[in-house]
């Protein structure tokens, strides 16, 4: 892109501005494309795959898998990146190599954004305005708190076995989880659900995709207990969304 | 001279066995089983016959335990085919309460659709009876003729099946015997999906990927279609995108984890599949009732 750029007039700043490319490695390459043509710019992602670095020992990654299997200590819903560093022993490690690692192995998962929902007009568009936007405004009027979550199954990956993942993004869509060897069950659903009640000491509005509550007695019954917790089912995606 | 293609081969193929059947037999049906392989079939009756509609209804022998979306499609395909629809359900079925999860799929199979099937063709008197099935399937299937001939108690003999030598068929009749043709047989899974896609087949839905409410049983991802089926002590159903290569009663028909929403992305996972369809149905892994078993004593 950066020697298109070059190619079209543009100055080595503005092709580098345009291409997030430092103005170094945009020189680097024009010089080799008016020496060697296309083949001579060598074309590659930048940086180092994100997670193959060996921030994290062999032991450490083992422990991680394992505790992200139980239950995180309460009030936690689920397992984040700063509370599983806490828990790792031996050389220290940040939530960001976690997180580095959560991106390896297919853990991770994008947050929906819900703004981005609000103007569409689709039938997911829709779905947001008549049945979230309500019960977001009630719960943000009585100071209580919005998440988005789910459930997936996660291929293998490596040494790590396939996996049943619960997911939950909180504020500014900070992701927690846990990885399950089996199917979670209506227990597994409910500890959720009671620990972000805990935390957040009020009202809760969760945004939940991949799990059929409808059928499940156990969560209706709670549902039907606890009226601050508010769980929206997020409806399988349509070919218009 | 133009050469057909693969397709229109077969395709002239299954009309000429169904023409030889309404000219050689008395009282021929199709049973319809509202899958893809029955679209197919009646779609190609309907060439068959054109512009008339096809000289014989189509019968479903129904076991109360399809996907709702089936018996929907059902009836908007009788509707728009302007066929008589016969539905036979086994009585005793109906009033024993066979079920696959109390009785097992076994016993499921033999009651509501070995035994109703028998019935259906008694009661009515037909004499043939088109089916979808093909040998790609599985192994019984593979040696079965085309024009497969069954004792006056449905029974078949696969020691004692009449040669097919180009595609002559021997359509006599002993008193009392009955046949089941089977104008697909020379058809595979992938040949059904091409048809579909260049003739623009309706097909059930559930062929394409979407996300539905599954359950796992024994590794087979089974669809929660209704609140007839029983779940375990706090088990919740997920959500996955699945879709169906084979269509039965749902208890008894495991989905794939699939991505394919339109024919196209189909018939591209056809083209790199190694298993039957058939690995997704329960009945089939059943031992005491393998096919062979279950066609020798009447099975469709």
């Amino acid at each position: 892109m950066a020697v298109r750029l070059r190619l079209d007039g543009h100055t080595v700043a503005e092709a580098s501005r345009r291409s997030g490319l430092s103005a170094p490695t945009v020189s680097a390459a024009w010089k080799a494309f008016r020496e060697g043509g296309w083949e001579a710019v060598s074309v590659k992602p930048r940086g180092r795959r994100k997670g193959s670095g060996d921030a994290l020992g062999a032991a450490q990654r083992r422990a991680l898998r394992e505790r992200l299997a139980e239950l995180p200590p309460a009030p936690l819903p689920a397992w984040n990146s700063r509370a599983l560093a806490e828990t790792l022993k031996g050389k220290p490690a940040s939530p960001r190599a976690i997180e580095h690692w959560w991106a390896a192995q297919g853990l991770t998962v994008p947050c929906r954004d819900l703004h981005d929902l609000e103007k569409r007009r689709s039938s997911a568009g829709r779905w947001f305005r008549q049945r979230v936007r309500p019960v977001r405004d009630v719960v943000n009027k009585a100071g209580g708190e919005c998440w988005q979550g789910g459930v997936r199954v996660v291929p293998a990956a490596g040494d790590r076995p396939r996996c049943y993942q619960l997911y939950l993004h909180g504020k500014r869509g900070a992701l927690h989880m846990r990885c399950l060897p089996v199917a979670p069950v209506a227990d597994d659903y409910l500890t959720l659900f009671e620990r972000l009640l805990v935390q957040a000491e009020a009202p809760i509005a969760l945004l939940f995709h991949g799990a059929w509550f409808q059928a499940s007695p156990e969560v209706q019954e709670w549902l039907a207990e606890h009226l601050e917790f508010h769980l929206i089912n997020v409806p399988p995606a349509t070919p218009d969304d | 001279m133009t050469s057909l293609t693969h397709l229109q081969r077969l395709e002239a193929e299954s009309i000429q066995i169904m023409r030889e059947v309404v000219a050689e037999t008395e009282k021929p049906v199709m049973l319809y089983s509202v899958g893809k392989d029955s679209a197919v079939m009646l779609h190609l009756a309907r060439k068959a016959f054109a512009p008339a509609p096809p000289p014989f209804p189509l019968l479903h022998v129904d076991t109360r335990w399809k996907f709702r979306a089936m018996y929907e499609f059902r009836d908007r395909m009788a509707k728009e085919t302007g066929m008589d629809l016969l539905v036979h359900i086994n009585p005793e079925g109906i009033e024993k309460d066979i079920n696959p999860f109390t009785h097992g799929s076994a016993i499921h199979t033999d009651v509501m659709k070995t035994e109703g099937l028998k019935q259906a063709l008694n009661r009515h008197g037909f004499d043939a009876a088109f089916g979808g099935a093909r040998r790609d399937e599985e192994k019984s299937r593979a040696k079965e003729r085309v024009f497969s001939f069954r004792t006056a108690q449905h029974r078949w003999d696969p020691k004692s099946q009449r040669p097919e030598l180009w595609k002559l068929y021997n359509t006599r009749k002993h008193k009392g015997e009955s046949i089941r043709v089977f104008p697909l047989s020379n058809w595979t899974e992938l040949d059904i999906w091409q048809y579909i896609y260049l003739q623009q087949i309706p097909i059930v839905p559930l062929y394409y990927a979407a996300e539905r409410p599954v359950v796992e049983r024994d590794g087979a991802l089974i669809m929660v279609d209704d609140d007839r089926m029983p779940l375990e002590p706090g088990e919740v159903p997920m959500m996955r995108k699945v879709r169906f290569r084979t269509l039965g009663c749902y208890p008894l028909t495991g989905a794939i984890e699939s991505e394919a929403d339109t024919l196209p992305a189909i018939i591209q996972e056809m083209l790199l599949t190694k298993t039957s369809e058939r690995q997704g149905r329960v009945i089939d892994h059943d031992s005491t009732a393998s096919m062979e078993k279950k066609k020798q004593e009447g099975y469709f």
